[in-house]
């Protein structure tokens, strides 16, 4: 195996991750477009290998805030997890836009938003996942989504603790939407576990 | 209150006196707060998983295992009378739950399975806790009392 840590990737590896975040996100973006009726643009994504705090950070600081997430589980040819965040003002904006109702916090959410939220995740999850085993040519099955809405600290442990004993790096995508011009800030996370991403370095030539 | 130490993610603080040792958002991971209140001694440590495996980690208070036994000895080197330490834990939630997979985010269930069997073969008691269920807690430890408060999203504060 050439890699034995997210740390150890360098600028080229970036760069294919990257590459394949950009087309991930974008087909995420469509499917958001369709759903909202709305144009749905992306910036530029970024991809990162960060620790805990820095990820806090990076992702805004506060790691008591809270902030709403979707979890899905990749197994197949690769194995991982997929995290999708989001923060309170993008969730009222899919609400508004599809519903027209916003919530002046996540406390204030009935079931019914909460699932609206999940599916919303799920289908942003779903649309990369796709783009990203079309080009990489693998089968990867994906689990049911679940969700929950607490602390960002005790959220990005979740992936942590999973591969603790391989790495303390998350690899982090993130691109921010776009929506009718004005952009909103979320985190994708696409966590392959070491060998799932070596076979994808692999696949694409770079390993 | 006059100073407050925070416990980062696989980090310890122990003070005397007063002031308070703070661990923010546990999920999976286990906050321990010790406490001999003669001294007014107190540690807290925050531990992410059960048993170091690689011997060549570093980290030692990232593990529940290496983690209690260093807090442990400084502990003591401090002066801490183990029949004396008011043991309290808190954390272990399990953030995500997918159905058909149980296994998965079980990890801070062991967690504190791990914690309590430590402290048991060490001969500590732990006088009360506040673990499981799916949500993050934010713990704290008043130096000067040996008070523990619990913060969460949605549920009450909480005092153990």
């Amino acid at each position: 195996m050439r890699i034995k840590d997210y740390s150890e990737m360098n600028l080229q590896d970036l760069d294919v991750m990257r590459e394949i975040g950009s087309i991930g996100t974008g087909h995420a973006a469509t499917s958001l477009s369709q759903m909202l009726q709305k144009e749905v643009r992306i910036t530029i994504p970024q991809v990162k290998i960060l620790g805990y705090d820095e990820a806090i950070e990076a992702i805004g600081g506060n790691i008591e805030e809270i902030v709403g997430a979707t979890l899905v589980k990749m197994d197949g040819d690769i194995n991982g997890l997929m995290l999708f965040l989001f923060n309170l003002e993008f969730a009222n904006t899919i609400f508004d836009k599809m519903m027209g109702i916003s919530y002046a916090g996540f406390e204030q959410m009935d079931a019914m938003a909460h699932s609206a939220l999940t599916e919303i995740g799920n289908i942003i999850i779903c649309s990369y996942v796709n783009a990203f085993t079309e080009l990489v040519d693998m089968n990867i099955s994906l689990s049911v989504p679940s969700a929950a809405v607490n602390m960002l600290g005790a959220i990005l442990t979740v992936p942590i603790a999973e591969y603790g004993y391989e790495t303390d790096k998350l690899m982090y995508c993130s691109a921010d939407f776009v929506i009718d011009g004005k952009t909103y800030n979320d985190w994708l996370l696409m966590l392959p576990d070491i060998s799932s991403l070596n076979r994808i370095l692999e696949k694409l030539g770079v390993g | 209150m006059d100073r407050q130490l925070k416990v980062g993610i696989g980090d310890m603080k122990l003070t005397r006196g007063q002031g308070e040792i703070i661990t923010y958002a546990l999920g999976s991971c286990i906050g321990i707060a010790f406490y001999d209140p003669v001294l007014k001694l107190g540690a807290l440590l925050h531990i992410m998983l059960p048993i170091r495996q690689n011997k060549d980690d570093a980290n030692l208070l990232k593990y529940a295992d290496t983690g209690l036994a260093e807090t442990i000895r400084k502990l003591t080197a401090f002066g801490m009378v183990k029949s004396r330490a008011i043991v309290k834990i808190a954390g272990g939630a399990k953030m995500f739950e997918i159905s058909g997979n149980a296994n998965f985010g079980n990890i801070g269930e062991r967690n504190a399975q791990t914690v309590r069997q430590i402290l048991q073969r060490d001969g500590f008691h732990i006088r009360a806790e506040d673990c499981g269920a799916n949500y993050a807690r934010t713990m704290s430890l008043d130096v000067a009392t040996g008070d523990v408060v619990i913060k969460t999203f949605g549920h009450p504060e909480k005092h153990l």
